[in-house]
């Protein structure tokens, strides 16, 4: 029944943070259920604000913002948002077993162990399942940032900057995650920095500069709507305008 | 409720794995009260009323370590989830606001009953302290934790730096405790010593609780409970609003 609502759907959505900076400005955006969207754009751009304001973790100016046609704010839909975000903000207390258990209990999950350790095993983490998160590696910790988000099985995974500053090896490896989550029919919206992530891993790509979506298609579509042959180049046009 | 069932686990076991720290350090500095001011001020002192001095001063000792411990906790929690941003994990989860607040509450709450049990086992040991009043006794603990245990998730939620929540524990809370009757009661102040000490809210929630233990107390047991929950309730409803609101929780 929630195919038959886009997966997220923003209308108006303003944020302006107490200092008067405008993140976000009249924002609409729709991304169908099912999808693989990436979003592009350089830093400031309003990423992760609206990112945050899907996620319940900042108060909009204005807007509507809605998952699988419910208010982003119910506990309806926050149960099916997932999302690892880009700066690493894992509980120091908890070991890695706990991390996922008690994300699942925050989730409502009413036997979240056997899920925790599926999700150990899936991400490589089963050595270091003891471990608090702080004595984990990079690596090790973004993984299991990502098998956090994942711990609910949402419907919509929020992906924010998931690789950044990560080796090429760790890259290829959450790519095959993120792929194999989309094929089992996850809506997942992604921001990177990474073009080629983009092109690599999204059905349709939107760019964002200065709080406005300036445009959104297939990789294909940009660089024939900017009449480029690379994307870098799409980025490079559509960022000078 | 399973929500609320996880953040109180969550928040205990956070207490627990710091045991020495949030348990085990606080029940050795209240004895070393006890046992150094019980033991040598207690020989020059005698009595405070009908009481000896060692068993006088253990309700106060007791409230001084229980209150400190409820804030000290939730201050620290809530300031390190918001500090490290993984509170974005509880704040974006399928939760009610009140099941958050009440959630981080309790931390604070298991931290001091695990504080003030301790030292109530050791206190009856030791100098042999009464009960005489269990339930005005259980009454004046609850308000007291439902006081100090919201006010530090408040001053949490607030802080810009670890030095402001320390400032308002070394400042405010430490000093208003010592003065609020913990050694002495405040009849044997003299004016306007004694009438300022009405003005101090800890002085109602020490005496609360020595009138729960020795049958004794420097004002009516009632205005005392009357006092701390005229304060709790909305110092609890301050940290509601400010998780209901997100403000300060969210940009």
């Amino acid at each position: 029944m929630y195919r038959d609502h886009p997966a997220l759907a923003l209308r108006g959505l303003t944020k302006r943070y107490a200092d008067g900076t405008l993140a976000l400005e009249d924002f609409d955006l729709e991304i169908p259920a099912g999808a693989f969207f990436g979003l592009l754009g350089p830093n400031g751009a309003g990423k992760t604000t609206l990112i945050s304001a899907v996620c319940n973790l900042l108060r909009i100016t204005d807007g509507e913002i809605e998952v699988f046609g419910e208010p982003h704010d119910s506990l309806q839909a926050r149960s099916w948002i997932g999302l690892a975000e880009q700066d690493i903000n894992l509980d120091r207390f908890l070991t890695v077993r706990e991390t996922l258990i008690y994300h699942g209990g925050y989730w409502g999950m009413r036997d979240p162990e056997e899920r925790a350790d599926e999700l150990i095993d899936a991400f490589g983490l089963r050595s270091k399942s003891d471990t608090r998160a702080p004595r984990l590696s990079g690596g090790q910790r973004r993984r299991l940032l990502l098998a956090r988000a994942l711990m609910h099985r949402p419907r919509l995974v929020i992906l924010d900057e998931p690789t950044a500053g990560v080796d090429f090896e760790l890259r290829q490896e959450l790519w095959r995650y993120i792929r194999q989550l989309h094929a089992e029919g996850t809506t997942i919206l992604l921001t990177t920095h990474y073009l080629e992530e983009a092109e690599e891993l999204c059905d349709e790509i939107g760019l964002i500069r200065d709080g406005h979506l300036i445009a959104r298609d297939n990789a294909q579509g940009l660089r024939d709507h900017f009449e480029v042959g690379r994307l870098q180049d799409v980025y490079v046009k559509a960022m000078a305008q | 409720m399973t929500p609320l069932v996880w953040l109180c686990k969550r928040e205990t076991l956070r207490v627990s794995k710091l045991w020495t720290q949030t348990v085990l350090a606080p029940v050795v500095s209240s004895m070393l009260f006890i046992l150094v001011f019980g033991l040598s001020l207690g020989g020059r002192i005698k009595q405070v009323g009908d009481v000896d001095y060692d068993v006088f001063i253990v309700p106060g000792l007791i409230t001084m370590a229980m209150v400190q411990a409820a804030f000290a906790n939730n201050a620290s929690t809530i300031f390190q989830a918001r500090f490290d941003r993984y509170v974005n994990d509880v704040l974006s989860a399928p939760m009610r606001s009140w099941q958050m607040t009440l959630g981080y509450t309790v931390g604070g709450v298991v931290r001091a009953l695990a504080i003030g049990l301790s030292l109530l086992v050791l206190a009856l040991v030791i100098v042999d302290v009464p009960v005489r009043h269990p339930f005005e006794l259980a009454a004046a603990m609850a308000l007291g934790l439902l006081l100090f245990a919201p006010l530090g998730l408040v001053v949490g939620i607030y802080a810009e730096t670890w030095d402001h929540s320390t400032f308002i524990q070394n400042i405010v809370i430490l000093p208003l405790t010592f003065v609020g009757g913990v050694f002495y009661s405040v009849d044997v102040l003299p004016s306007p010593w004694e009438e300022l000490s009405h003005f101090n809210p800890i002085f109602y929630l020490v005496n609360a609780v020595r009138y729960g233990f020795l049958g004794e107390s420097d004002v009516s047991i009632w205005l005392s409970l009357g006092v701390i929950a005229a304060l709790a309730v909305p110092v609890y409803a301050w940290s509601q609003w400010l998780f209901s609101t997100g403000r300060r929780l969210k940009d």
